[in-house]
Formats: C-alpha cells, sequence, structure tokens
C-alpha cells in the first residue's frame, strides 16, 4: 500500500520517548500532575541522562515501526 | 527464567477511574515470564506493602514490577519491600501509569487502557532482564573543606565545626568576611555588617 | 568571623585558592595554593607600623571599591581576620624593583620576608562546600545611556555601603566621590542589569528593593533635608518585616518611589541629570540630582565557572551553581559530596544566605555521622574483555570517573600488558554518556544497561 492509499484522517503516529530521570522525566510527571491532555500514542523509556541514549535505540526503535523517537535531556 | 510478580495499583480512582484496571491485568497474565498478577488499591500504604511481600515469598517471585506511579516518587519505597520480602532491592522496576497514562488521558480510558498495557510490557520485558545489584561502601573523611570565607562559608563553617569536625576554609582575599564585612547596616533590623 | 577564626576546629587559608581537586565523595584530594603573603604570621602581630610607614600609599582599595586607597602591605581592613596584612606585589617597590624595604626596616618582629614564595599544599577532605559569592554586574558595559560607568557620582550599591560604613574612606559621612560635598537630591535607580532580558540579566536579583529601602533610610537619617528618589518597576518585599521596614521608608523617611524606567543619565556641571518616565501618571520626569546610585544586578565572581570546572559540578547559562533539585535538594550539587552554600547558586539575601549555610553545613554533618558510605551500584561497568582502550570515554565522563588501566594478560602464550578503560565507582554518577560512546559496547551501565534498555524498546514497540 503506497502513503497515497492510505487512509490518513485518524492517523496518530507512534512516538517514542527517551527521557532523562532528573529533567524530563521528572517534565512528564509533572505534565501529568497539571492534568495537560495529549495524545496517547506517546510511550516514555526512562533514561538516567539523555547522553545514554545511544543512536542504536534510536535506529531499532524506527526498525520495530516507531514513527518518531523524541530524546529529552 | 524468572518468576515475576505483577502489582497493578488503582491508586484509590486515579488510575483505577480511567484505566481498566481487571482488563490489563488479563493482558498482563500473557506477558513471557508473568508468573503472578495482583491488583491493589492502593499499593504504597501498609496493607498494600505487605499483600506484596507476601505474594513474593508465596509465589516464589524473582523480580517485580509494580505499575502505579512515578517512580521518581516510589521507587525507593518499592525497593525497600522487595527487600523486606528478600530479594534484591534492584529487581523492582515502575511502569507509570498514573502521570504518563491515567492522569493524561482522561478523556481516552479504552487508548489509556492499551497505553498501561504497553507499559507494563515494557516494564516487564526489562525487569526480565535486570540483574541483582550490590552496594559498595567507601569510607569518609571526616573533614571539610569550605571554599569562600564570607558569611555563608563561615556560617557553614562554624556549624560544621560546632558538630566536631575539622573544616577548612579557603579564601581568595586576605580576610576573611566576604561582602558582608563591606556592608553597613543590614535590612530588617539594621544592625551591623560585620 | 572572629568567632570561624578562633574555633578550634577551623583552619583559615586566607589568600588562597583552590588549584586543583581530584578524588570523590568521601574522599577528596585538593591542592591548595597559599599565595605569597611576604609576611610570616607566625612572627607578625598585627601591630599596623608597617601599613603607617609604607612610602606606596595611592593604591586604589579594593576592599572600598576603588573609592579609597591603601598601602602596598595592607589590611583589606582595620577589623581584617586574621588581623595581618599581605604584601600586594603588583604595587610594592620593593618587589617590583628592589628599590624600597621600608616594612623590613620598620618591623618590630622580623616578620617581612621579601623572598615568600607561593606555596601548594595537599589536604583531605570528605566533603566540599562550595561558597563563593557574588559580584555585582559591570553595569558600564550594558547601560552607555547611565554614562557607562564615567560619571563619577553614578555609584553602585555595593560602594554606597562604603559611603555610608563608619568604617569605609568618608568615615561613614555620605560625600559624593567628585568633589566631596554631600548630596542633597539623591536618585536610586533599581533593577539595573536585572530583570532585562534585552541588554543584561532576566532574573530579579532579590535583595536589592530592600537594600535599596535602606539606602534611602539611610540617606533621609544622616543627611538632613535630602530628597531621596527611587525609580523602580516593582517593590518586592517578600521576608519577615520587610513589607513593614518598606512602608516606613516611604511613609516616614518620606522617601519618595517613581514606578518608571530611567532612560538617560547625563552630567551637567556639578549635578546629574537624570530623565525618566513615572509611568503612575504617565509622564516624563527630570530630576537634578547630586548624586546617583545604581541597585546593580547581582551575577557570579568572574572565576565562578573556572572553579566549578575544577571541583566538577555544573552551572547554569549565567554562571550560578546548579542545585541537584530546585525544591528537594537547594543545597547540593549533582556531584556527590559537594554542596552549595549562599549566593554562588544564586542571588540571594542575608538572611536566605545563613539559613541555605546552615543548610549545606547539616548535609555535610549526615555525611559524616557514618564511617562509611554506600554508593550507589547503578553505575557503569567495563568489559575488559572486549575493550580495546580507546579511551573516547574518557573525555566523555562529566564525573572525571574514567581513566586508563594498564592491565596484565596471557594470550597466545605470551603475556601482554594492554589498556582499557577504568571507572571508579566514587566518581561515577551513573549518567551513562560513556556507555553512548562507547564504539565497541565494552562499557555498560548496570540497571539502564543496552540489553535492558533495547528489550524496553522492542516492548513498546509493539
Amino acid at each position: 500500500m503506497s502513503v497515497k492509499e492510505k487512509d490518513l484522517s485518524n492517523w496518530q503516529p507512534k512516538i517514542l520517548g527517551f527521557a532523562c530521570n532528573w529533567c524530563s522525566y521528572a517534565g512528564a510527571d509533572v505534565c501529568g500532575v497539571s492534568r495537560f491532555q495529549h495524545p496517547s500514542t506517546v510511550r516514555v523509556v526512562r533514561v538516567p541522562c539523555s547522553g545514554r541514549v545511544n543512536p542504536h535505540f534510536v535506529l531499532r526503535a524506527f526498525q520495530r515501526g516507531i514513527d518518531g523517537v523524541l530524546v529529552g535531556g | 527464567m524468572k518468576r515475576i510478580g505483577v502489582f497493578l495499583c488503582w491508586c484509590g480512582s486515579n488510575i483505577g477511574g480511567v484505566v481498566d484496571v481487571p482488563k490489563v491485568a488479563e493482558a498482563v497474565r500473557t506477558f513471557p515470564g508473568v508468573a503472578f498478577v495482583q491488583e491493589n488499591k492502593y499499593t504504597c500504604s501498609e496493607p498494600g506493602q505487605q499483600a506484596m511481600v507476601q505474594a513474593i515469598k508465596e509465589h516464589k517471585i524473582d523480580a517485580v514490577v509494580v505499575a502505579s506511579c512515578s517512580p521518581r516518587m516510589h521507587l525507593p519505597t518499592f525497593q525497600k519491600a522487595v527487600e523486606t520480602a528478600g530479594l534484591n532491592p534492584y529487581m523492582v522496576e515502575m511502569a507509570n501509569l498514573r502521570e504518563h497514562c491515567s492522569w493524561v488521558h482522561a478523556s481516552e480510558p479504552e487508548n489509556a487502557t492499551t497505553k498501561a498495557m504497553d507499559l507494563v510490557r515494557k516494564a516487564v520485558a526489562k525487569v526480565a532482564k535486570l540483574e541483582p545489584l550490590f552496594e559498595s561502601y567507601i569510607p569518609v573523611t571526616k573533614r571539610a573543606l569550605v571554599i569562600g570565607g564570607g558569611i555563608a562559608g563561615i556560617q557553614t563553617a562554624l556549624d560544621i565545626a560546632d558538630s566536631g569536625h575539622q573544616v577548612v576554609i579557603v579564601e581568595k582575599e586576605a580576610t576573611i568576611g566576604g561582602r558582608m564585612a563591606q556592608l553597613d547596616k543590614t535590612f530588617p533590623t539594621l544592625d551591623c555588617g560585620a | 568571623m572572629v568567632a570561624a577564626a578562633q574555633h578550634p576546629n577551623i583552619t583559615l587559608y586566607t589568600y588562597s585558592q583552590v588549584e586543583s581537586v581530584g578524588g570523590y565523595i568521601g574522599n577528596f584530594e585538593v591542592n591548595i595554593k597559599k599565595k605569597a603573603k611576604y609576611v610570616d604570621y607566625s612572627k607578625c602581630t598585627g601591630c599596623g607600623i608597617c601599613e603607617t610607614k609604607c612610602p606606596t600609599k595611592k593604591v586604589p582599595g579594593e576592599f572600598d571599591c576603588f573609592m579609597g586607597e591603601r598601602t602596598a602591605i595592607y589590611k583589606p581592613f582595620a577589623q581584617a581576620v586574621p588581623n595581618k596584612p599581605v604584601i600586594d606585589n603588583k604595587s610594592c617597590k620593593k618587589l617590583i624593583d628592589g628599590k624600597c624595604g621600608v616594612c623590613a626596616k620598620m618591623c618590630p618582629t622580623g616578620a617581612i620576608n621579601y623572598e615568600d614564595q607561593d606555596e601548594i599544599v595537599t589536604e583531605n577532605f570528605g566533603a566540599i562546600v562550595v561558597a563563593t559569592g557574588f559580584d555585582l554586574i559591570e553595569w558600564g558595559k550594558f547601560y552607555p545611556e547611565y554614562g557607562g560607568g564615567e560619571i563619577p557620582d553614578v555609584i553602585d550599591g555595593l560602594q554606597f555601603e562604603r559611603l555610608v560604613n563608619a568604617s569605609g574612606p568618608t568615615g561613614g559621612k555620605i560625600k559624593r566621590p567628585s568633589d566631596h560635598e554631600i548630596p542633597q537630591t539623591v536618585v536610586f535607580i533599581k533593577c539595573v542589569g536585572s530583570r532585562d532580558v534585552l541588554k543584561a540579566k532576566s532574573y530579579c536579583s532579590r535583595a536589592c528593593c530592600m537594600y535599596t529601602a535602606k539606602h534611602a533610610h539611610q540617606v533621609r537619617e544622616k543627611i538632613k533635608g535630602s530628597d531621596v528618589y527611587i525609580f523602580y518597576m516593582d517593590v518586592r518585599t517578600p521576608g519577615k518585616m520587610y513589607d513593614e521596614f518598606y512602608m516606613r521608608t516611604r511613609e516616614e523617611d518620606g522617601a519618595k518611589y517613581v514606578r518608571g524606567q530611567v532612560s538617560k543619565i547625563f552630567q551637567d556641571g556639578n549635578k546629574v541629570i537624570v530623565r525618566g518616565e513615572d509611568t503612575l501618571v504617565g509622564k516624563s520626569v527630570e530630576i537634578t540630582a547630586d548624586m546617583v546610585v545604581v541597585e546593580t544586578a547581582m551575577v557570579p565572581r568572574p572565576d565562578a565557572t573556572q572553579l566549578a570546572q575544577t571541583v566538577g559540578f555544573s552551572y547554569d547559562r549565567d554562571g550560578w551553581y546548579t542545585e541537584a533539585h530546585p525544591k528537594l535538594r537547594p543545597v547540593e550539587t549533582n556531584t556527590g559530596g559537594v554542596f552549595l552554600s549562599g549566593c554562588c547558586q544564586g542571588p540571594k539575601d542575608v538572611p536566605d544566605t545563613v539559613a541555605q549555610a546552615s543548610a549545606a553545613a547539616v548535609k555535610v554533618v549526615a555525611m559524616f555521622s557514618k564511617d562509611q558510605m554506600a554508593t550507589n551500584p547503578q553505575i557503569a561497568s567495563v568489559n575488559e574483555a572486549t575493550c580495546v582502550g580507546c579511551l573516547l570515554c574518557k573525555p566523555i565522563c562529566p564525573y572525571k570517573a574514567i581513566e586508563a588501566k594498564e592491565i596484565t594478560e596471557r594470550a597466545h602464550g605470551e603475556t601482554v600488558t594492554r589498556t582499557v578503560a577504568s571507572v571508579n565507582s566514587g566518581l561515577c554518577q551513573g549518567c551513562g554518556a560513556c556507555t553512548a560512546e562507547c564504539r565497541s559496547g565494552s562499557i555498560n551501565l548496570k540497571g539502564f544497561s543496552n540489553l535492558q534498555l533495547l528489550a524496553e524498546v522492542d516492548a513498546a514497540c509493539l
């Protein structure tokens, strides 16, 4: 199926986030505490620092069909 | 293969009011390595922790997933709990079903339930690879260095010294006192700076 | 000050600075440079004869913010601790070209030693508290419209403190720097350099609202019949008895608060003209003043970032030292065993500084309450069998925790020695930056290993 034929009207990108425990993961927690609603297709992996994110992890996520990767730190 | 125990927390209605926890439990039972699943109203409470400890012993659980709130909040709590049950405290992982799921997807319970399953699956996958870790101990030299001899450094040094420890103040200038010594009276009481 | 000097558990190294820091939490090894004082403190009695006899008398005094003068051999101020002088080798004639030596001749105890050298001492510590304080912004660079620091009677808050201080260059009489006349009209301008995103610093310096009120009070108290104007953006007085103090300055002392900013300051004869706006009445105002005090932003010490790099902890874009958590760990850094005290972490007033200083002390004392401490086991570890010793991980480590190590092993019937990376478990904070840098995957982070994180990624992508 080509991209053109795909029905994109209800499409939500699946996003994998890598979040630093000390800042962006904490930020995502604050997001929860403040009840900021956002699409439910985001999954967050907790890392001790954004520096821990090996490019390998990002490539693996794309290989496994993720549409976008967010590295926060 | 490890026998993994998953503890799903309702957090009152904080998680249970949005996420269909029994449905998540049903799905989690099929995840590889999961030997035991339990739901709790409040896993962090005294009875919640006791139930966890008991389950770990009874069902010979090797590693634990707690699906509740943020690990930044309660990971130390559950590390202590599993230690009480005789496990290594680093054999526990959390799935953040509250801050990262129920609270931010409150208006779409079905999607939140799907996401909750994903988050638990993710935690179970990690826990399956966890290994026990052991703290090491290093000696402590009971002597403090204070860099800067202004009012902050002096106050810190005095407090440490009063508790019986040796302190060295290193000051760049020829005198201690810093900015405070330059000031005349200070607000709001107008007593003197030096 | 005196209490610190006399405390049996406190050693003072004045005229000294930290050269290098090695080791880790609980076990730091610190090199301290004791700069040459040219005075033997074991002989000096602090009698002060040398200062009165020194022929080099016109050195601008740092302690008086360059409004007073000092000699080449000097104590910064009369109550200095220790109350003994040092020789400034940049202005002492004897040390520059060998022609003088008066102080050595006059010293009754023979304490002067022109041959004195800088000395490095190495000491061991379990904890380090950084308390390097603040400076005032070099406002002239940022505000050419205020005269750029060239108008003699436009001074900053610290200079005003020296003018009003009984031990200052004017003996506590408020005299303006240009002609030593007593100013009748004094204008204070707040937030110069603070809360100015476009020109200088975005933050509020916190203490200025209150010390400006104090300065205004002091002018009105010391100069009878004087006029005091204060230009302000807001008045912020969150503190016990603070607002009461401010209201007293306004109502009892009669300081005139003008809400608005100043657009220009210039010299006109022996007067200083201040042009600005009063936003409450919507008019421009011009005040003919005798002296202007700019209440300027606090900034870190100029060598603050250098010290942070020497000790090994982080700072923010303005150079303030970063606390581990703004609310829950306000006096700790992210480097184990290094704590923060006072303004080096950010602008604060005296009560907050003292509170934070005691808090930092408690953290240290808590650490010292045990003979040994547990370390976080979630740290990097090296697989020596696969490590090729390229040491790309070494410079990437923000905590200086990785070093080269020689290992000896048997290979092909021979004994070979090769280099591998080695992680110091006391220094490693478990950030994992080294693991992403490692080409051969030989360095891994316990608790967040490549395998564990990939398992998470795989499971999350289903």
